[in-house]
């Protein structure tokens, strides 16, 4: 089988391009290709977990690639790409507070001054360099996954912004703290809520957050509107 | 004994405060009877506490537990059980007068409303005066500050009450926030909520806690430079409340400076100096704004102000002295000051509830709409004569006593020791006898123009002299306004302040009395009997109520002397047909007054709080991304703070 040097450098192989898969999603603007990247990025991680498992022969890294490989490379994105079909829209183009370039450079701040701190934090734990640079960029994937989150206006890549928390936030557990086992699977059911609720909202999927609840907003009071005339009408005729 | 007597008042206090409220439709018999247990328990509470401040003991009263640290306890003690007495005394007259004048205006519920609030409102008083830890103080000073609000808030219809409400309410509020950081300060020192003397500190930390307090209490009891909610809040309110509060309420807040001064900082010298000072300040300006008023509630509340600036001379004058080692002067001065928190009480009441009729019968509170009252109303025009001679100080009456023995204090100043010092006090001691005076002249105005000449409206030609509760009421607090003057030898020998140099005023008052009737007799004797009835010389005019001196003409003059305490500006406008100005075409005058603590302390500091919050609810804009934006901050600082910093 695999030694555990080489299974070391693939790991670290494996975390950067997660990493990069991380700043190419910051950067994408077309819905497409940002979906497509989420799944390349999901299916590293699973990868990362398999040569961790090989390393270190855990039955809970095995079933955790399990899942990531079922759940966010065959699900999650298929029914991502369902809803863009049905919304009929491609490209992100309205952001907030920052815009994609700006989001970049942050982004390199933000590697930077992760690494920084936890260089003060992790000092006594003496931690080999692999873990260190899972921990670094498990943060780090977290954070521009947040900043995706709020610097982008549609909802779909709103979505997108979340599920690269959750992948940072597994990448983390995976390297530093292990995360019981049923936990994740917890977090997955909420990302499978969050998707599903997605779908449901299609209907508002082709705009931006505050466009839908306006359009929400006036279909309820539309409707209250006519079931209070209906209800002068009723009384007015009795 | 005293102790459960106390509690019976409390229960009879708390059981007024329900009754009106479960049955807030009812009518008229439960109002009267809340009032009634109102009244016995202002008696119980008069006994308790005149038997504890007689007999010099110390009465445990009552402890519950909320939870390990926090309790309510009550205990007597002569000071609190002094001003217990000031609360009941006046409560039990209020009670009284307030069966006549809560009739008047408003609905049932209303009416209900206010009977049962001001029970809640007495019943506060009481026991912020008899708590004996922070916890409990503060919490019924605050049951108090908003039972207050909402009786203040009575005619919330009217715009200019909503103002007041509100105003009174930031204000109060403001006060708490002071006593709340005083007690918290005093907490990290104690180690307890315990009303105690404060264990060792240093002297920065014992100044802060006492600055605070001071300015907690003093916004309180309105004292200049924080005076501005009182004279808007007094005249809002119904008048039985503003007796309430302005007799009452505004000395609980003494009550604090002094339990807090005396028994838990320990003074020192210069505390003494600021309260002295402070107090001067607000007598004078207190009683200056007050000549210049024309609303009679607006121009009481200014004289409460300058009599809680009185009140504050003798309590700083028994801080000077006592620092100076001169006990027997400076317990001069404290009872001086004590004795006029009693007294105030007693004719700020009296003189507030006469206005509430006289308000309620002419349905102004203008001074320039009234006139001729005396015959229509004869017998509160009695009442407010007495209170009127009383405030002003004339012997035999008891502010003369009280403020005899402030005179007496000031005038050891010589004594001190301190030329500085003394200089400092003779300057107050000039000041304070100007303030005297100027109350005379106050007052000498609003009876003549509220109750001779002849009446400046219908409304007044046409007044009915008011119910008898709300003569009774007054009635007796007019009689003790005598009382408390000719016995106050005997009343402050009793009080165990027989040591006192205070003038025998049966004596004073006898040989008054005496001089007068000779006088009149004399007068009565020499002059013809015939009475000739002849029209007034009047120039070719006709007379009416119109050409009657008027407030604004009584008070002129001094508004030209203190031109600059007012900030008026007389603004002539005239032009001429001629360049030489010989020739008048025509003119305007205008004649300004700038509020000056308004524009000069309130606003901007209001404009300040204002636009800040509004930057700060600027941040609460309702958009998901930016309060992910805010997360995302917040995550990144603390990184930087786990990383670095720690």
């Amino acid at each position: 089988m695999i030694t555990a040097a080489l299974a070391e450098s693939l790991t670290q192989a494996l975390v950067v391009l997660v990493l990069i898969s991380g700043a190419f999603i910051v950067t994408r603007k077309d819905l497409l290709s940002l979906v497509s990247t989420y799944q390349m990025q999901s299916l590293l991680l699973a990868g990362v977990a398999l040569s961790l498992y090989s390393v270190d022969q855990s039955p809970t890294l095995l079933y955790l690639a399990g899942l990531t490989l079922v759940s966010k490379v065959l699900l999650i994105p298929y029914i991502i790409k369902r809803i863009q079909r049905k919304i009929n829209i491609s490209r992100d183009m309205e952001f907030h507070y920052v815009s994609p370039i700006a989001s970049i450079f942050i982004t390199i701040i933000l590697i930077l001054l992760v690494y920084g701190a936890f260089s003060n934090i992790l000092k006594e734990l003496a931690l080999s360099n692999l873990f260190y640079l899972g921990a670094v960029f498990g943060i780090s994937l977290t954070l521009m996954g947040m900043l995706i989150t709020f610097s982008r206006k549609k909802v779909i890549t709103k979505i997108i912004g979340y599920l690269t928390m959750e992948n940072g936030v597994l990448l983390f557990s995976l390297f530093i703290t292990e995360l019981p086992f049923i936990i994740e699977v917890l977090i997955l059911v909420d990302l499978f809520m969050i998707v599903l609720l997605a779908t449901i909202l299609s209907i508002g999927m082709d705009s931006s957050v505050e466009a839908y609840q306006e359009r929400f907003h006036q279909l309820h009071i539309e409707d209250l509107q006519e079931k209070l005339h209906l209800h002068r009408k009723h009384r007015g005729e009795s | 004994m005293f102790s459960s007597l106390f509690l019976t008042g409390l229960f009879f206090l708390f059981f007024g405060a329900l009754l009106p409220l479960l049955s807030v439709r009812s009518g008229r018999y439960v109002r009267t009877a809340t009032l009634g247990f109102t009244a016995v328990a202002a008696v119980l509470l008069l006994v308790s506490s005149a038997g504890v401040f007689t007999g010099d003991v110390q009465e445990e009263i009552a402890s519950y537990n909320v939870s390990n640290a926090l309790s309510f306890s009550f205990a007597l003690d002569r000071l609190s059980s002094f001003f217990i007495i000031v609360i009941s005394v006046v409560s039990f007259c209020v009670a009284i007068y307030s069966a006549g004048y809560i009739e008047h205006g408003g609905g049932n519920a209303k009416r209900n409303i206010l009977a049962g609030l001001m029970n809640v409102f007495i019943a506060s008083m009481v026991l912020v005066v008899a708590s004996t830890n922070t916890f409990s103080f503060l919490f019924f000073w605050e049951i108090m500050s908003l039972a207050s609000f909402f009786l203040v808030m009575y005619d919330y219809e009217k715009k200019e009450t909503r103002k007041a409400g509100i105003f009174y309410f930031i204000m109060t509020q403001l006060s708490t926030v002071f006593l709340m950081v005083g007690f918290l300060a005093l907490y990290q020192v104690n180690g307890s909520f315990n009303i105690e003397a404060m264990g060792s500190a240093s002297q920065l930390m014992t100044t802060a806690i006492f600055l605070s307090l001071l300015t907690g209490f003093c916004i309180k009891a309105g004292v200049i430079p924080f005076h501005k909610w009182l004279p808007y809040a007094h005249a809002a309110s119904p008048s039985n409340i503003s007796a309430l509060m302005s007799g009452v309420m505004i000395k609980v807040a003494v009550y604090g400076l002094m339990r807090f001064v005396l028994y838990v900082l320990g003074p020192v010298d210069w505390w003494g100096i600021l309260i002295l000072v402070l107090g001067t300040i607000s007598a004078i300006f207190g009683i200056i704004y007050a000549l210049k008023e024309h609303d009679i509630k607006r121009l009481l509340a200014y004289s409460s102000i300058e009599n809680i600036g009185t009140i504050l001379i003798g309590f700083g004058l028994y801080i000077i002295f006592q620092a100076h080692n001169l006990p027997a002067i400076a317990y001069l001065g404290l009872a001086g000051s004590l004795f006029h928190v009693l007294n105030h009480g007693v004719f700020k009441s009296l003189l507030f509830m006469a206005t509430g009729s006289i308000v309620n019968a002419t349905d102004t509170r203008d001074l320039e709409g009234m006139g001729g009252l005396i015959k229509k109303m004869p017998y509160t025009a009695a009442l407010f004569l007495i209170g009127s001679l009383s405030i002003s100080a004339l012997p035999p009456l008891n502010g003369f006593v009280s403020e005899y023995m402030l005179f007496a204090a000031f005038f050891s100043s010589n004594t001190l020791g301190d030329p500085m010092l003394t200089i400092l006090l003779v300057l107050c001691l000039s000041v304070f006898a100007l303030t005297s005076a100027f109350v005379a002249t106050c007052f000498v105005k609003a009876y003549g123009i509220m109750f001779l000449g002849l009446p400046r409206t219908d409304a007044c030609a046409n007044a009915k002299e008011a119910k008898k509760p709300m003569i009774l009421g007054p009635a007796i607090l007019a009689a003790l306004c005598i009382l408390l003057g000719v016995f106050s030898p005997a009343l402050l020998s009793a009080s165990g302040y027989g040591t006192l140099p205070v003038p025998d005023l049966m004596l004073v008052g006898s040989f008054l009395l005496a001089t007068y009737a000779i006088i009149w007799a004399a007068l009565y004797h020499s002059y013809p009997n015939k009475t000739r009835v002849g029209a007034t010389w009047d120039c070719g005019t006709p007379l009416s109520s119109r050409t009657q001196y008027t407030a604004s003409g009584f008070s002129q003059p001094i508004m030209r002397m203190f031109k600059a305490t007012y900030k008026t500006k007389e603004i002539p406008e005239r032009t001429f047909y001629d360049k030489q100005n010989s020739l008048f075409r025509s003119g305007e005058a205008k004649v300004t007054l700038l509020k000056f603590f308004e524009e000069y302390l309130y606003m901007p500091v209001g404009k300040k709080v204002m636009s800040l919050s509004i930057r700060v609810s600027r941040m609460q804009n309702w958009n998901l991304d930016t309060y992910i934006a805010y997360a995302f901050v917040a995550v990144l600082l603390v990184l930087v703070y786990v990383g670095w910093l720690i």
